[in-house]
């Protein structure tokens, strides 16, 4: 009787084995996933498809070099915004309701505005969160855990280009020049407070829109208010080379300067001569800095595949660089056998040591930000921005 | 002299706001159309000239892509608009936002997502006043805008075929009776409107680049329009140097009162003008009989 119930449950472990394991099998070959909310069309089509661009690189990268997460395949989602709250919106209520929370690990929005708009359920979801935006507002631990900004925030940026003012003229005279939009209106009131701080008088503070069919009148009232510096924020390209030409031709003589999206080489190809001097804050690395280990990396994977390896944006290598922060935290988490959400969280949390092949100074986050800037110069003879600092902790 | 500057200012931005106003009204005016793929249109022209401009220099680019960009607006009318004439307006209104949709998509697929911009200049026309000066593109916006503005206007008065649009205009039935060829005569302002939208986008690409921004500048058409009357071609003209020079005031008195308010000053006018004299300062009021 014994040896009979023996065999019934060795045959029914037997059974159970055989029908468990692919079960097993199946749930470590499930795909770990993230999601890039995109403006793939619309004005900053640019920008999100040399993003998506990088997105795919980095994520095969991730998984053929790499070899995975913890031998799951990482995979990435898109979808388009068109740099629209709404469509961004409901791109995200699509995603996060169509995905299993087990597998959707992380998601990277566009724009300030989508966002904060987004911030609220984003906590509430516990997801892993981090976008194109360097809002302040975005940098709060305490009301967003789950919200990362990877880079320093607009407000860092100001107060890295603000040092460089006080290192260049004491008691200077800034003109302040941002777009009527909440990527403009984000650092302005630290701005302000801090100039002040630092001794420094606003002379001028100018609100435009994104795009404008010139600048001439705009460049007369900052010649008026004779500033020595002219800081701009919340443009990509478009406002930045009309006022800095119109403010050439005016007779203006006031050092320009902008933040991460300004620090483009189409600055140079767009406004000629005149931005020669614009100051930018940057972060990443450029295309040409070849002594960046990650830089030279991209290249020969790039040229592996087949691929141009001629010059690729800011906007791509901010997002290869989104792409292996996240690839090393969600392994980092699946070592800890915690490929969860919230192991994800805690592995961002605990990245200090890791620099991406030097994408950044450091992956130690201060306030859920890493505030880490370099200074860079518009050579226009050369079409490249020179680094005129090393790196420097801002905040 | 402050004044003065900003004045000159005001009015060369105005010119291009009147020069690419003026294919909307016609549009208008001969088929009742809101055209509200104009942003599109500028943009379309833009990046017709980037590519001329690749191979010829740049004032012969934009030489060329005036009429390469006329016969892409008779194309869009043959093929968008012409179907749907007759129909609920509402049906053709909807088909150029959907033109919208179409025409930046089609120009993402050919000319790519990246930024781009004209390679060359025009002439240099710089004009020195004192410490003043008025930088080349500014005048040539003046020239281009209003001499251009200003010749349609006379043609549209005086030329054979200028009577023919505005015969279409008053009553496309009546032409037709009369043995006009309306829907050509249609066709030809379309594509005039799309030209204009061409040398407009064109210049504007030449101050600062070539890129998808473009067409949110066309949105400047509507109060212009509204402002000047929808069915007068002379109140563009004048309706685009006033909004001009209003918004380089603004900047100037009241930008640093209220930031911002530049942007919003157009549209506060036309809330004015719809308000009080929903015609427009040129338009012609109309009575329906019902």
């Amino acid at each position: 009787m014994n040896d009979g119930r023996r065999k019934v449950l060795k045959a029914g472990v037997a059974v159970a084995a055989t029908l468990g394991i692919p079960f097993v099998a199946r749930a470590q070959s499930k795909p770990v996933k993230f999601a890039a909310l995109l403006p793939l069309t619309g004005p900053f089509a640019f920008a999100g498809n040399a993003a998506l661009e990088a997105f795919r690189d980095a994520t095969e990268y991730v998984n053929e070099v790499k070899g995975g997460i913890g031998g799951r395949k990482l995979e990435l989602l898109v979808e388009d915004t068109g740099y629209d709250v709404a469509k961004g919106t409901a791109a995200f209520s699509r995603i996060v309701s169509r995905e299993s929370p087990d597998e959707l690990l992380f998601v990277y929005g566009d724009s300030t505005g989508l966002s904060k708009a987004l911030a609220p359920e984003v906590a509430r979801l516990g997801l892993p969160y981090s976008a194109t935006s360097f809002s302040s507002e975005l940098a709060d631990p305490k009301t967003y855990p789950t919200i990362f900004v990877l880079g320093p925030t607009y407000s860092d940026m100001m107060a890295g280009l603000l040092g460089e003012v006080r290192r260049r003229k004491r008691a200077a005279k800034i003109a302040l020049v941002y777009s009527n939009s909440e990527f403009g209106k984000d650092p302005i009131p630290f701005a302000k407070a801090q100039a002040e701080k630092l001794g420094m008088q606003i002379v001028a503070e100018e609100v435009t829109p994104l795009s404008m069919p010139d600048a001439t009148a705009l460049a007369l009232k900052l010649k008026q208010a004779g500033p020595d510096f002219v800081i701009m924020q919340g443009y990509v390209l478009t406002v930045e080379p009309l006022l800095v030409r119109a403010a050439k031709e005016q007779g203006l003589n006031a050092t320009f300067m902008g933040t991460y999206y300004s620090a483009e080489l189409a600055l140079m190809q767009r406004g000629g001569p005149a931005t020669n001097g614009f100051v930018v804050t940057y972060h990443n690395a450029y295309w040409y800095d070849s002594l960046i280990p990650a830089v030279e990396k991209i290249k020969q994977f790039r040229a592996s595949k087949g691929r141009s390896i001629s010059y690729k944006t800011t906007y791509y290598m901010g997002s290869w660089f989104v792409v292996d922060v996240l690839g090393e935290a969600f392994s980092r988490a699946a070592k800890a056998g915690k490929l969860t959400r919230a192991g994800v969280v805690e592995s961002l949390n605990n990245m200090g040591d890791y620099n991406a092949d030097g994408l950044i100074r450091s992956m130690k986050f201060v306030n859920h930000r890493l505030p880490y800037i370099k200074l860079y110069r518009a050579n226009v003879q050369d079409g490249r921005f020179d680094a005129i600092t090393d790196w420097i902790t801002v905040g | 002299m402050l004044l003065l500057q900003f004045l000159i200012t005001g009015l060369a931005t105005g010119a291009l706001y009147a020069l690419i106003a003026l294919g909307f009204v016609l549009v208008y005016r001969t088929s009742r159309v809101v055209n509200f793929a104009v942003g599109e249109f500028l943009l379309v022209g833009a990046y017709l000239t980037y590519t001329l401009a690749l191979l010829m220099p740049l004032p012969l680019a934009l030489l060329v892509a005036v009429p390469a960009a006329f016969l892409f607006g008779v194309l869009v009318e043959r093929v968008f608009v012409r179907p749907l004439l007759g129909r609920n307006l509402v049906a053709v209104i909807m088909a150029t936002i959907g033109l919208v949709v179409t025409l930046q998509g089609g120009v993402q697929l050919i000319w790519g997502p990246d930024q781009k911009y004209l390679s060359g200049t025009l002439p240099d026309l710089t004009v020195q006043v004192g410490g003043f000066a008025l930088p080349s593109r500014s005048v040539w916006y003046l020239m281009i805008g209003v001499l251009l503005c200003a010749w349609l206007v006379y043609l549209l008065r005086k030329s054979r075929y200028g009577v023919l649009v505005r015969a279409v205009s008053e009553s496309e039935t009546a032409a037709l009776a009369l043995g006009i060829n309306a829907p050509r005569v249609v066709g030809a302002v379309w594509g005039l409107s799309a030209a204009l939208a061409a040398l407009g986008g064109g210049l504007l690409a030449l101050a600062g680049g070539v890129g998808f921004h473009l067409a949110a500048l066309g949105l400047k058409v509507f109060p212009v329009a509204i402002l000047g009357g929808m069915d007068s071609v002379a109140g563009v003209l004048v309706a685009g140097l006033l909004l001009g020079v209003v918004e380089s005031f603004s900047m100037l008195y009241l930008e640093s009162r209220f930031a911002g308010i530049t942007e919003a000053v157009p549209f506060l006018i036309v809330l004015l003008v719809l308000l009080f004299r929903p015609q427009g300062i040129f338009g012609q009021g109309r009575i329906e009989r019902l």
